[in-house]
């Protein structure tokens, strides 16, 4: 009770932002020196389409290789991480649909897949069905999703590829998935950000214990029940951001309602209720995936600690988290829960410098910027690579598509 | 003692993390995406039809018989057998063949549909039941996987149910 009357007293925030650190954290020099490998890694990324791809594809690239660099230039400058994340994220959420549908009304003229494509094994393998289809891939060697194992020329994005893709990436950014490669996140933290104060913080602050383990509890629904009827049962009838990418035609009464689901939950999950919190709803109450993630928190060396001799309990950080990843408890612990993903929230809102990033092994609040870098090269690297690509692809869409152009 | 070893790991650990980030384009995507390719794992039937069992040659097109799909215990497809026709471009403007599903030497099923000149119009057919073992189907699309007149790339798909009381022999 004490905790809940707490939280509930913390100043809503602007965002983590509003609370800034000294602009020059860092020299204009040394910030360019650090600076440099994601430059040069960006380059390296976006060699092959300067090489092979059209004029629009590499406007597309050269738009992405400045703006990765530019944002992580700014990481390094101002020391914030959370504000600058979110520009790119927030960017990769709203252009990926614009791209994916782009693509699909060039290629089928519409968004639905017809049966036909399923059982020709032309639908795009995506991440978020991993956790369901591993109980039936393990016992009966089957996968569960209408897609194909290998590339073919009609789908180039197949299971082998995807999943190959998500567990290199994993190995490295662990839960962190969520907020430097997942193409959905990215739309919710947009549609959070329009919001200058929460509207529902009390109701947030008061249940998020329960809130932060619906998607627990979904995981192990979707997961069971999938393996039991064969079906992907998250992909075919939980997934807000069928809405925004493709669905299954409707041609029956059962696909009609499929689709009506997926608009409510889209409309809810992703768009209202992030609106009305400033939380990432869809992610931190309700996605499986984000559950499934969160056990790789465990393997991964980087995380968020709390200085217990500078925190003065003002529950900042807990009320800047875009997940609801931070308890009274936990931050007495000087930890986060497990699915916290590293945005750099709660860092980047404390006043006392007590939020700090950590390297696992290492003291807590040591060297902190040095945790903080060794994560940030990873990470920011994998998404310009991976959400890079997505970006330049979609920008070069754009461009294919403006008039006169 | 132990404090500066656990750093030293840690600091090596996050080396080694960085490692990992710098061989993901170049070597870990194509490692771990050959490993599911190579983990003899395959698409459900219900999805890709399952395995061929014979395939019947006719003039200018062939006729792809597959091994009928059981559904599992609480999987709500339909028990049925996938018939492929290709490739589609050869096919005549309208095809009605007899098909023997089970290689008795007798057809069980009469399968009609026209061929639209256009790949991406929708396609219909119907398929006849010749006994007891698959159910007859007039005028059908895309109802279900396990009941479907399709186009699919080069292939026209068909899907024909069976009885249940065949199929669960």
């Amino acid at each position: 009770m004490a905790s809940s009357s707490s939280t509930l007293r913390a100043p809503a925030l602007r965002g983590p932002a509003a609370l800034r650190r000294p602009k020059a954290f860092r020299g204009v020099g040394r910030s360019i020196l650090l600076t440099l490998p994601i430059a040069l890694w960006s380059l390296l990324m976006f060699m092959a389409a300067f090489q092979r791809a059209g004029r629009d594809e590499r406007i597309g690239s050269a738009v992405v290789i400045v703006f990765m660099t530019a944002l992580f230039f700014l990481m390094m400058r101002t020391g914030e991480t959370y504000r600058w994340r979110r520009i790119f994220f927030v960017a990769l959420g709203f252009l990926f649909p614009f791209g994916f549908i782009a693509s699909l009304i060039a290629e089928r003229g519409t968004m639905s897949i017809p049966i036909s494509r399923m059982v020709s094994g032309d639908t795009p393998f995506c991440f978020m069905v991993t956790p369901t289809i591993i109980l039936p891939a393990a016992f009966a060697r089957t996968i569960i999703f209408p897609g194909s194992i290998l590339p073919t020329a009609s789908n180039p994005h197949s299971i082998a590829i995807m999943i190959g893709i998500w567990f290199a990436m994993t190995l490295v950014l662990g839960k962190a998935w969520c907020s430097y490669a997942c193409f959905f996140g990215g739309i919710e933290e947009g549609f959070a950000a329009f919001a200058k104060r929460p509207k529902l913080h009390r109701f947030v602050a008061r249940y998020s214990h329960i809130l932060r383990l619906v998607p627990w509890a979904i995981l192990v629904f979707v997961v069971l029940v999938s393996a039991a009827i064969f079906e992907p049962v998250y992909c075919m009838w939980l997934c807000p951001f069928k809405a925004v990418t493709e669905f299954p035609a409707v041609r029956n009464v059962e696909t009609a309602i499929q689709m009506g689901v997926f608009v409510a939950l889209f409309v809810g999950l992703v768009v209202v209720l992030p609106y009305l919190t400033k939380k990432r709803t869809q992610c931190g109450f309700f996605c499986p995936f984000g559950a499934f993630q969160s056990i790789f928190n465990k393997i991964n060396l980087f995380e968020i600690r709390f200085d217990r001799t500078k925190c003065v309990d003002c529950t900042l950080c807990q009320t800047s988290c875009p997940t609801v990843a931070l308890s009274k408890e936990s931050i007495a612990e000087g930890k986060t829960l497990l699915n916290c993903m590293k945005c750099g929230a709660c860092v980047d809102a404390c006043k006392k410098d007590a939020a700090v990033w950590h390297l696992k092994g290492t003291p807590v609040a040591v060297k902190p910027e040095r945790a903080r870098l060794l994560f940030l090269y990873g990470a920011w690297a994998l998404a310009t690579m991976f959400g890079g690509s997505i970006l330049a692809g979609s920008v070069s869409t754009m461009i294919h598509w403006l008039p006169g152009m | 003692m132990r404090a500066r070893i656990l750093s030293i790991l840690a600091y090596t650990g996050a080396g080694l993390t960085l490692m990992i980030a710098v061989c993901v384009p170049f070597v870990l995507m194509g490692v771990f995406s050959n490993v599911v390719a190579h983990a003899g794992l395959h698409i459900d039937a219900t999805y890709s039809g399952g395995t061929i069992a014979r395939t019947i040659q006719r003039n200018g097109y062939r006729i792809v018989v597959y091994q009928p799909v059981q559904p599992r215990l609480l999987e709500r497809v339909e028990p049925f057998v996938q018939i492929v026709f290709e490739p589609a471009d050869s096919l005549p403007a309208r095809v009605s063949d007899e098909v023997d599903l089970d290689g008795d030497g007798r057809p069980d099923v009469r399968v009609s549909f026209s061929v639209p000149a256009d790949a991406s119009a929708k396609m219909r057919g119907d398929v006849t039941a010749l006994n007891g073992g698959d159910v007859s189907l007039a005028d059908v699309a895309d109802e279900s996987f396990s009941r479907m007149v399709v186009r699919a790339g080069n292939q026209i798909v068909v899907r024909v149910p069976m009885n249940k009381v065949v199929a669960g022999r």
